[in-house]
């Protein structure tokens, strides 16, 4: 059941931005609804205290894709459908773009937004591995003024970002790639249709000849959220892409998953796969 | 109760009405316009069974605010039809044999038929992906592939 709520839509963010500084915690802005309808229906605690809702999902303010300082800015509500179709996104970031036609079926893709994504910030969030690799920066404004920070320091914890009551993320930033990264997206499910992300991978490589110059490792579902692996990237840097080397760096990063989220019921399934998966990743990608 | 007043379009007709603004597109569409076609399953984003062309876009019914649709263009099943004959998507429903319960065929419909406008001649992988959102317990889903499959063929 949907509760008894208010709905709001302001004309622009401005207004938008007003609203939420005035109703405070009790309001949410919606776009998509994904996440928020669905908590609705099965009574989640985290959207009980909602009594306002800002509907968000037209502003043109927050809905577009655009080029600049040499990387991509894309609207906090841009559809996942519309990441997949952008041909700057597919051809500059695309583990974006893959990581984007895997969430859920078209239908949520027609509506779910990039940020209403990472700030639901589920641990299984598709979107955030490889936004993480890519060093994404999200913008953040209230009345009180703008903020820019990067992803990793923005998502706190499982449904936990630094975003405040009053603010709202308009866009998020991906710089531009050095040349040279090659990388991939894995995301695992129990089916490929309307699947919660069991394990996700955005690894990203750069190669000088047999040596990882670059290395760029993120997860998510195995880890309490989308996190990268600075001690693991740091340790592979310089490092002859041989057999043996990726096979102890797999090892290691099972045992750094098996670190931050403890033993779980699911880890003995969960980790050989995880090693076996990002083994075979980048041997693909190293070649 | 709060109320809203929402103006849209529903299979070409053009509908204003005010409701209580926790009431989602389905609720309206089944409760207040009577278009039952369309249907309620999970209310929760996962079976298709409500899924209706908004905009051009396939999208759950049940996952749109009312209010969310103002200003839309609308199709439902009851709007495939015209002049009382029907659209040849669901022609080849029939033909096929892709309906047993028929539960979540207004929904397969409308997927099938929110591709067949972007994607006039889609393949077997590009239909299936388009009903990957639909759960169909009946058919295992042969049958309402070949039907979408007929449909686009020429």
């Amino acid at each position: 059941m949907i509760p008894e709520i208010e709905y709001l839509r302001p004309g622009n963010l401005q207004e938008a931005l007003q609203m939420l500084s005035e109703y405070g915690e009790t309001a949410r802005p919606i776009a998509g609804g994904t996440d928020i309808l669905p908590g609705f229906h099965i009574n989640s605690r985290r959207f009980r205290d909602i009594k306002t809702l800002v509907d968000i999902s037209n502003l043109p303010e927050i809905t577009a894709i655009r080029e600049a300082n040499g990387g991509v800015y894309i609207g906090g509500a841009v559809t996942f459908t519309d990441i997949v179709k952008h041909p700057l996104i597919r051809e500059k970031y695309p583990m974006l773009a893959d990581a984007a036609a895997q969430i859920g079926s078209v239908q949520i893709r027609n509506r779910a937004t990039l940020a209403g994504n990472f700030v639901n910030n589920a641990p299984c969030a598709d979107s955030v591995p490889p936004l993480l690799v890519y060093d994404a920066r999200v913008t953040v404004r209230s009345l009180r003024g703008e903020r820019h920070q990067p992803l990793g320091e923005f998502l706190l914890k499982p449904y936990r970002t630094q975003l405040q009551p009053d603010e709202m993320v308009t866009e998020v930033f991906l710089p531009p790639l050095p040349a040279g990264f090659r990388g991939e997206f894995y995301k695992l499910g129990r089916r490929r249709g309307v699947a919660i992300s069991r394990i996700t991978l955005a690894v990203l490589v750069k190669m000088d000849q047999r040596v990882i110059e670059d290395i760029r490792i993120a997860s998510g579902a195995v880890t309490p959220i989308g996190a990268r692996f600075p001690e693991l990237e740091a340790q592979a840097r310089g490092k002859t892409a041989e057999a043996d080397f990726l096979k102890e760096l797999a090892i290691q990063l099972g045992e750094q998953i098996l670190q931050r989220t403890g033993l779980r019921w699911s880890s003995a399934y969960k980790l050989p796969v995880v090693q076996q998966v990002f083994y075979q990743l980048l041997r693909r990608i190293c070649q | 109760m709060k109320e809203i007043s929402i103006h849209f379009t529903v299979n070409g007709k053009k509908v204003s009405l005010n409701v209580p603004s926790r009431k989602r597109l389905l609720d309206v569409l089944r409760e207040d316009l009577g278009l039952t076609g369309t249907k309620e399953g999970c209310d929760v984003g996962e079976c298709g069974a409500c899924t209706v062309v908004m905009n051009g876009r396939a999208v759950h019914s049940c996952l749109v605010l009312a209010a969310q649709a103002d200003g839309a263009e609308i199709l439902t099943v009851e709007g495939l039809a015209q002049n009382g004959e029907l659209y040849p998507l669901q022609k080849n429903f029939l033909e096929y044999g892709a309906v047993q319960c028929g539960f979540c065929i207004p929904g397969m419909l409308m997927s099938s038929y929110a591709l067949i406008q972007e994607n006039p001649h889609p393949g077997e992988e590009e239909i299936k992906e388009a009903i990957a959102g639909n759960l169909c317990r009946c058919t295992g889903y042969k049958q309402i592939i070949q039907a979408v499959e007929a449909t686009v063929k020429r």
